[in-house]
Order: C-alpha cells, then sequence, then structure tokens
C-alpha cells in the first residue's frame, strides 16, 4: 500500500511545483523580461568599447532649447502623474464597542423569554428553537436592555439610548486611542439602517462632541449590513476632495425598535441573529499619518444587483397578517447571495489576483465558450491575493456558503465564525470585530492584505481591499482582549439546548 | 394563604418582567444535584421582604439594583439554572444560566403608609411568587421583586423556592448583595454535600413525625391543602415575654410554648390539640463558611399531655427536648412528595438572621417580613428578629376558619396588646 500512495504522493507534489513554477513566471513576467533585455544591453555596451560610446554620445546633438525642452517635458509628466494619482486613504485606527456583560443573552434565557411572549405559538417557539441551536451563536452575545423585558419594551426613548450607549462608548475609545480632539473631525459618517430619528444619529454625534459648525456629516439609513463597505466607499471619496482631511465613520445597528413582535417564521429568523454592537472607525488622508495608520485602503467594490427583482425582495421590510413589522428573509437568499459574490469576483478579481490567476482564469473562460461548456469553470484562488479574509457574519449560513465558493480554509474564515460566536449577528459592524479578531490573535504583519466582504439588503454586495501598514501589535485592550485566549472553539453543527 | 402574584387592583401595580442571569457561561452540561433533604422542601417557597428608607434608596436605578445581582450568579451559578429530571424521576438543577425573574412595580402609596398597617402581611403583596411547574424547565427559582413607594422608597421581595435553600440563605443572599451593591468583592466558597454534618440517622427507621407524605403533585410544585389559609402578623417584646411568662428558655421557645397552648385552646380539648410540633431553628453547630443550602435543623416535639392545660414551664422544657430528624428526612426525602411546614403545627425560629444587615447606604432595611408559601393545614408561626432590638415580629399562618379564636386567645393570655378588627 505505501507504495502506491508513493507515486501518488509523488505525483502531486510533482503538479504542486508546476504550478508554482507556472505562477512564479507568469506573475513575475516583465520582471522576468527585463534581465534578458538588461543582459544583452550590457554584452553590446562591454563589445563596443569606452570610445565608441563616446562616439555616440558626441553624435547627439545637445543644445541649450532641446536639453530644456526635454527637462520640462519630464518635470511636466511627473506633475501630472503626482496629482492625478488618488490621495492614499489611510485608516488610522478603530474601535469596537464592547456591551456590558450584564446585556448578555444566555440560550436558555432566550428561550425561555421566547415561550413566554408566543406563549400561544408554540411551532413558532420550535422554530425559534431550532434556529437558535444552529445558528453558531455562542452564549455571550447581548441584547440592549429593552429587549430583555418580557414582553419587550422598544420605546423611541429606549432606542435612543441605546444608540447613545453603543455610539457614545465607541467613540470615547477611538478619541483616546488616536488623541484625537473632537473639534478637530471633517467629516462625519453614521450608518444605521432600521433607526433613523430627527434629528439624525449623525446630528446626535455632532451635539454630543461639540464637532465644528462647517462639518461634513451624513447620515446613511435602510442601507442594510453592508452599509459599513458604502460608508467607507463615500469617506474615501470625500477624502479625495478634501485635502488634508480625517473623516470618522460610525457603522451600527440599533436592535431596541426592530423586535419582531408577531410569529411569522421567515421574520422570527433577525430576532434570533441579530444583537448589539458598533464599530467607529478613523479615516484620513494626511501624509502624517503614514506612519502611524494601521491599513491603507486599496480598493474598493461596490456590487448592486436591485435591478433584478428576486434579488430586490429578498430581504424585505414589510408588516405581517396582523400588522407586525419584520424583515421577511426569503428561502433563496444564500443563491442570490452567491450570485452576487460572483458579480463581485468578477470585478475584483482582476484589481487583485495575480497575473498567473488571471490568464488561468482566462483561458477556461475562453475554453468554456469556445470548445466545451461543460468544462468546470475556474475559480481563481484568492488565497494567493489575500492573507486575511473578513466575511459579514450574517449567519452560519453566509459564512459556509462562501468558504464552499472560494475554496476557503478553516483558519481563513475562523475570524468570521468566531465573531458570530462571540458576538452574533452585529450588521455593518460585524467586519471590525473580524478585523480585531485578527488583530488581537497577533496575525496582521505589515504587508498583508484583508478583504472584507459585506453582503446586504438591496441586494448588495461589497468589498474592501486593505493593505496592512505595520505589523500589529497584539492590542490590550479592544472587545477580545478578556477572551481572546478562548477563541477559536469548537462550535458543534447542533447545540444541545 | 395562596398568593398567585396577578396584576390586580392593589395598590401594588405596573409590573415590569426581565431577567438576571450571571455574566460569565456556565459550561454546557453542568448540573447540580439536589440531597433527599433538599428534595423534601420542595413544595415549599420562603417569602422575603425587606423595605429600606427613601433616604437610603432614593437614587438607586433599576440597573442599580439588577446590576449587583450579576457577580453573584458568576460565584453561585446553580440557583439561576433551572429544574429537571433524571431518567429515575429524581429532580435535578441544570445550570443553564437561564437566570431569574426580576420583577419592577410602583406602588401608589409612600412607604410611611405602607407600614403604618402594623399586621405586616400585607408586605406578601411585595413579592411576585409563582410556583415551580407546571413545566420545571421553564420555571425560575428565584423571583425578585423591587417596588418602588410613592416616596422614593424601595421594598425588595423574594420568592425563593426552598429546594435551593432556607431562610438563612435568601439572608445570606441578601446581604452578598448589599455588599456587591456597595462595591465589595464578592466570593462564595463552593460547598460540597459530604460536608453537611448531618447528626447519625436514627436506627429505628420510623418515619419523621416532622413531615407530612402528600399525594403526588407532579411537575407542579404547589403544597396541596384543604383549608384556605390566612396569615397574621404582630410585634411582641422580649420584655413582655421575660417578665409576664416567667419560665426558663430562651424567647423563642417561651413565644412558641405561649402560642402552642393559645392554638391548643383555641382549637377545644381532647383530640384536636396538636401534641406533636415542628421547631425549625438554625443549626448551633452551623457550617461556616455560609452557602446557600437547606441547613436548618428540622426537629420534632412530641408530648403525651394536653397542651391547653399544662404549665407553661412544662411545655417550654418539652420544646427544649426537641429531637433533629434531618437524617430520617434526608433518606426518604426523595422518595415522595411531602410537607415540611405545616405537616404538623411548625414554629419557625429566624430570629438570630441577619437580616438587617443588609445595608443599603450603611442603612438598614426599615423593615423585614419573612414567611413560607405552601404551609399545610396545621399553620406555621415564624419568629423574625424586628428593626428594634428588643422586639420580635411574629408571622402566624393558619386555617382561615382558626385564626380569629387564635387571636383571641393570644390577646386573652397577654400577648397581643390590643386587636382592632381586620387588623
Amino acid at each position: 500500500m505505501p507504495r502506491e500512495q508513493m507515486p501518488e504522493f509523488s505525483s502531486s507534489v510533482k503538479l504542486k511545483y508546476v504550478k508554482l513554477g507556472f505562477q512564479y513566471l507568469v506573475d513575475h513576467f516583465l520582471s522576468l523580461l527585463l534581465i534578458p533585455i538588461m543582459a544583452i544591453i550590457a554584452i553590446e555596451l562591454l563589445r563596443m568599447g569606452p570610445e565608441e560610446i563616446l562616439n555616440v554620445w558626441k553624435s547627439l546633438h545637445f543644445d541649450l532649447v532641446y536639453l530644456l525642452c526635454s527637462c520640462f517635458f519630464v518635470i511636466f509628466i511627473s506633475s501630472v502623474y503626482f496629482i492625478s494619482k488618488p490621495r492614499t486613504v489611510y485608516l488610522v485606527d478603530y474601535c469596537c464597542y464592547k456591551p456590558p456583560v450584564s446585556c448578555r443573552v444566555p440560550f436558555a434565557t432566550f428561550m425561555e423569554h421566547s415561550r413566554l411572549i408566543l406563549n400561544d405559538k408554540p411551532k413558532s417557539v420550535e422554530f425559534q428553537m431550532r434556529i437558535l441551536e444552529r445558528s453558531g451563536l455562542g452564549e455571550e452575545t447581548c441584547l440592549p436592555p429593552a429587549i430583555h423585558y418580557i414582553p419587550p419594551t422598544p420605546t423611541m426613548d429606549e432606542a435612543r439610548s441605546e444608540a447613545q450607549m453603543v455610539i457614545f462608548t465607541a467613540m470615547d475609545d477611538l478619541f483616546k486611542k488616536t488623541d484625537l480632539m473632537p473639534k478637530d473631525i471633517d467629516i462625519l459618517i453614521v450608518n444605521c439602517s432600521l433607526f433613523s430619528p430627527t434629528p439624525s444619529l449623525s446630528a446626535m454625534v455632532i451635539n454630543k462632541y461639540k464637532l465644528r459648525s462647517n462639518i461634513k456629516s451624513f447620515n446613511l439609513s435602510g442601507m442594510g449590513c453592508s452599509a459599513g463597505l458604502i460608508s467607507v466607499d463615500l469617506a474615501r471619496d470625500l477624502l479625495q476632495v478634501h485635502p488634508n482631511s480625517n473623516a470618522i465613520i460610525v457603522s451600527t445597528e440599533i436592535i431596541t425598535p426592530n423586535y419582531y413582535k408577531g410569529n411569522e417564521r421567515a421574520m422570527l429568523l433577525p430576532n434570533c441573529l441579530f444583537r448589539m454592537g458598533s464599530a467607529a472607525i478613523l479615516m484620513s488622508n494626511h501624509r502624517s499619518d503614514r506612519w502611524r495608520a494601521k491599513y491603507k485602503l486599496s480598493h474598493l467594490v461596490r456590487t448592486h444587483r436591485g435591478a433584478d427583482d428576486k434579488s430586490y425582495y429578498c430581504v424585505y421590510e414589510q408588516e405581517d397578517k396582523d400588522g407586525n413589522i419584520g424583515i421577511n428573509l426569503s428561502k433563496d437568499l444564500m443563491a442570490i447571495a452567491g450570485e452576487a459574490l460572483k458579480a463581485n469576483i468578477t470585478t475584483i478579481g482582476p484589481l487583485v489576483l495575480p497575473a498567473s490567476e488571471q490568464l488561468l482564469f482566462l483561458l477556461s473562460l475562453i475554453g468554456r465558450k469556445i470548445f466545451n461548456p461543460k468544462w468546470k469553470p475556474y475559480i481563481p484562488d484568492f488565497k494567493l491575493a489575500f492573507e486575511h479574509f473578513c466575511i459579514h457574519a450574517g449567519g452560519r449560513a453566509v459564512i459556509d456558503e462562501l468558504q464552499k465558493n472560494l475554496q476557503l480554509s478553516g483558519e481563513h474564515v475562523e475570524a468570521s465564525r468566531m465573531t458570530l460566536h462571540r458576538f452574533g449577528n452585529t450588521s455593518s459592524s460585524s467586519l471590525w470585530y473580524e478585523l480585531s479578531y485578527i488583530e488581537s490573535k497577533g496575525r496582521m504583519r505589515r504587508g498583508d492584505r484583508v478583504w472584507q466582504i459585506a453582503f446586504g439588503s438591496g441586494f448588495k454586495c461589497n468589498s474592501a481591499v486593505w493593505k496592512c501598514n505595520r505589523t500589529i501589535k497584539t492590542p490590550k485592550d479592544g472587545p477580545w482582549s478578556d477572551c481572546i485566549d478562548r477563541y477559536p472553539v469548537f462550535i458543534p453543527e447542533v447545540v444541545k439546548l | 394563604m395562596s398568593q398567585l402574584q396577578e396584576e390586580g387592583s392593589g395598590p401594588v401595580h405596573g409590573f415590569l418582567l426581565s431577567t438576571v442571569s450571571s455574566t460569565q457561561p456556565t459550561e454546557t452540561g453542568t448540573t447540580h444535584e439536589r440531597t433527599g433533604l433538599d428534595l423534601a422542601m420542595k413544595l415549599h417557597y420562603v417569602k422575603a421582604v425587606c423595605i429600606y428608607s427613601a433616604e437610603a434608596a432614593r437614587e438607586l436605578t433599576v440597573m442599580h439594583v439588577k446590576g449587583p445581582f450579576f457577580p453573584i450568579f458568576n460565584q453561585i451559578p446553580w440557583i439561576s439554572g433551572r429544574l429537571s429530571r433524571h431518567d429515575s424521576g429524581r429532580p435535578f438543577i441544570k445550570c443553564n444560566d437561564c437566570g431569574t425573574r426580576f420583577v419592577e412595580s410602583q406602588c401608589d402609596l409612600t412607604e410611611e403608609e405602607w407600614l403604618r398597617v402594623s399586621d405586616r402581611s400585607v408586605d406578601e403583596s411585595l413579592v411576585y411568587h409563582q410556583p415551580v411547574g407546571p413545566e420545571l424547565a421553564y420555571s425560575p427559582l428565584i423571583y425578585i421583586q423591587m417596588t418602588r413607594f410613592k416616596c422614593g422608597g424601595l421594598a425588595l421581595g423574594f420568592s425563593w423556592a426552598h429546594i435551593i435553600g432556607d431562610a438563612l440563605s435568601v439572608s445570606h443572599f441578601l446581604n452578598l448583595w448589599a455588599r456587591a451593591l456597595a462595591g465589595e468583592e464578592v466570593y462564595c466558597p463552593k460547598t460540597t454535600d459530604s460536608e453537611r454534618g448531618l447528626p447519625n440517622p436514627n436506627p429505628t427507621g420510623k418515619e419523621p413525625g416532622s413531615i407530612k407524605r402528600v399525594d403526588p403533585v407532579g411537575d407542579l410544585w404547589v403544597a396541596p391543602s384543604d383549608s384556605k389559609m390566612t396569615t397574621h402578623s404582630f410585634n411582641v417584646t422580649v420584655k413582655n415575654i421575660k417578665t409576664n411568662f416567667g419560665a426558663n428558655g430562651n424567647e423563642f421557645e417561651i413565644l412558641s410554648g405561649i402560642i402552642w397552648r393559645c392554638i391548643a385552646q383555641a382549637r377545644g380539648g381532647g383530640g384536636s390539640e396538636p401534641v406533636t410540633i415542628t421547631i425549625i431553628r438554625s443549626d448551633p453547630n452551623g457550617l461556616k463558611p455560609r452557602a446557600v443550602r437547606n441547613s436548618q435543623m428540622i426537629s420534632s416535639v412530641h408530648v403525651d399531655f394536653s397542651v391547653a392545660e399544662a404549665k407553661l414551664e412544662e411545655i417550654v422544657k418539652s420544646i427544649g427536648k426537641a429531637t433533629d430528624e434531618r437524617s430520617e428526612i434526608d433518606e426518604i426525602g426523595e422518595s415522595d412528595d411531602f410537607i415540611v411546614y405545616g405537616a404538623k403545627l411548625t414554629f419557625v425560629d429566624l430570629s438570630e438572621v441577619d437580616f438587617y444587615e443588609a445595608k443599603i447606604k450603611e442603612t438598614s432595611p426599615v423593615s423585614v417580613y419573612c414567611n413560607v408559601q405552601g404551609i399545610g393545614d396545621e399553620g406555621a408561626v415564624v419568629v423574625l428578629p424586628a428593626a428594634v432590638e428588643e422586639e420580635r415580629v411574629v408571622t402566624v399562618t393558619l386555617p382561615e376558619d382558626e385564626m380569629e379564636k387564635v387571636k383571641w386567645e393570644l390577646k386573652k393570655c397577654g400577648l397581643i396588646k390590643t386587636l382592632i378588627n381586620g387588623e
């Protein structure tokens, strides 16, 4: 038996080396081409000898006008290049909100409350229990105080007080970490999908911290779980237009007003998965921040599938037959997410994939179109383009689906799974908790590339690519500081409740 | 008096229910067993109320009151779990951090108006009580009610399933809360069942006189009773007991003797007199450190003479010879459903229990009330410390039709000074 395995093993090793060789060849094609050219020139020069070189030099008639024009031309081209180069946008630092432990919701408590609130609908309770068992959430996720009541008391005051608690705590931490003075904030973007009071949450922040009157503030609501990256995109565009500025982004989802009080099954799902959380991010285009910034924004790609009706209706807020408002999640959600991802990859692939992968993909595409449509489509290996992946912790199914589609290993999706376990689905801020997990594990090195993928209602798939600017020391504070040593944990397929 | 708390038209209203649990998750699959003695007490619930003045408690918000419970549950996670049954049918506690129910309520009266009533059994409406069952897995073992009076005073009411501990445990729990509220670190060392210090089992193997077997109650742990019970509470002074009723013994034994005789006289002579009583008091050799458990001594007194006619000294002497029956109860506790309080006329000595040490802003509660839910038809008498050191609060729970006669006898012998109708 070992003899048969040996040839198999050695042939797979041989294949691996062939693949590596191919990748090296294609990725460094231009550099490899340069070597023979330089060699030829060097040989030619040596052959010519110093006297001939001097003759060639004299034959080029250099007069002053010619020289000056050439110089100006070079300077002109350089200036145009530097001016039209997009400003580098840095992510200086960010802070994630850690809910107070008194807001913790153990499984048993959630189920007991569910039974008491839905006491005449045992099938709905049964459904919630099955969801919770398979959800991938842990026993330490948190809900806001108003939802701890039987029945919950989602008044506007409670919603505002939750917003103040999550947003101000995260921002206070951010100010402390970055030594930023509130009056120095130039751009403020707050995104919260389902709670949009008047005055807006961004106005609430401006009021609390007494920000400047000429601040550029934006409040994005209704844009779902992918709104975090939409805010980053907006900040990036603004930072291109305004030199020497910084931008604060606050990504959150306020749970209090959105507890679904009915018993329609497809609408009970968010109650089981959504949890309290928020993140505050400082971005800037100051040249001086290039030393202290954690990340540089490389690419941001937004894909919107709203033109397709099925995608548009798959996450839909509506009233049920009793008049209770909730969010209806369609059964096709995973399929639609897969398609949105494919569309997004098609755009981001050429920007980030090494040349070898792009060539293989192109050849596979040509082959399928011309020769045989039944050929398996070549899935580019994104592990070559990125060291870390942050997949929106929308639910266990989303992470499983993406892991399968992108052929990622368990370690690549560990940040997403563990964030889902510890914090639940915190909507737009979940990507930042995942990034914080990777940093807390000490895995983030200078030069590492991170891919953040967010999905949201609409249906949208947004990707951000960051490049790590400096090796990040394991943080002493942050949402993972007291529990990182317990992670990763094994999350069973079904938790016995 | 079976008091299933419902929101009625009384002065206490506005119930908001939530849950308080621990902050650290307990490992999945952790369980906590109960002994035979614990299981024998399962149909009873300790109800305790502490009322704090407005000066001490005005600034405490709901979060201030809820907050200190979290670290306590971290230390004692099993009391926030839920009951379940082994395949054999024996109940045990699943430590799933489900939590205890916390009820917020408002009272339309000021604290002064509330405390003006000398019969403190009105405090029973400050305790949100629900029995365990009909579904064991969804029944909290502890209910905590926080009532805010119109003037800013605060009442904390506890309904505590006796299977987890006795009145001494409730006081311990309350004291831990007060210490945590004051900012102290709370630490509860773990105890094991082997350190229970029960006396040696009685080799005769006869059934203990202090408990009574009842018909199986299944999963709804409500003590069955034939008569409707009512409670009356009054204060006595230690001096009054010692001087007017000269007898040897401590004031609890004298008090028990007096009340036993009055009840015997009220029930009429002959066969209907109670000749066996149960005495429940703290174990003088109690285990240290304090913990949540059933540590009280349950002893039985049996006399051959007619109590209604006997001299007080004889009665008190018999009380002094009570026999500890805990080991016997422990042996049979799991086999059936029993009641302990009220199986025979029961006297509970809580006069040394430190309820008044649970201070907010270094101020003791102005009033403490404690009683047991699920008392059997023979009735029970609970003796508590009062806010004033020389006084005791006596809470008598008897069948409704007996209560007036007993009150009359108590007044006749001089224990109750005045008897205003309806008090």
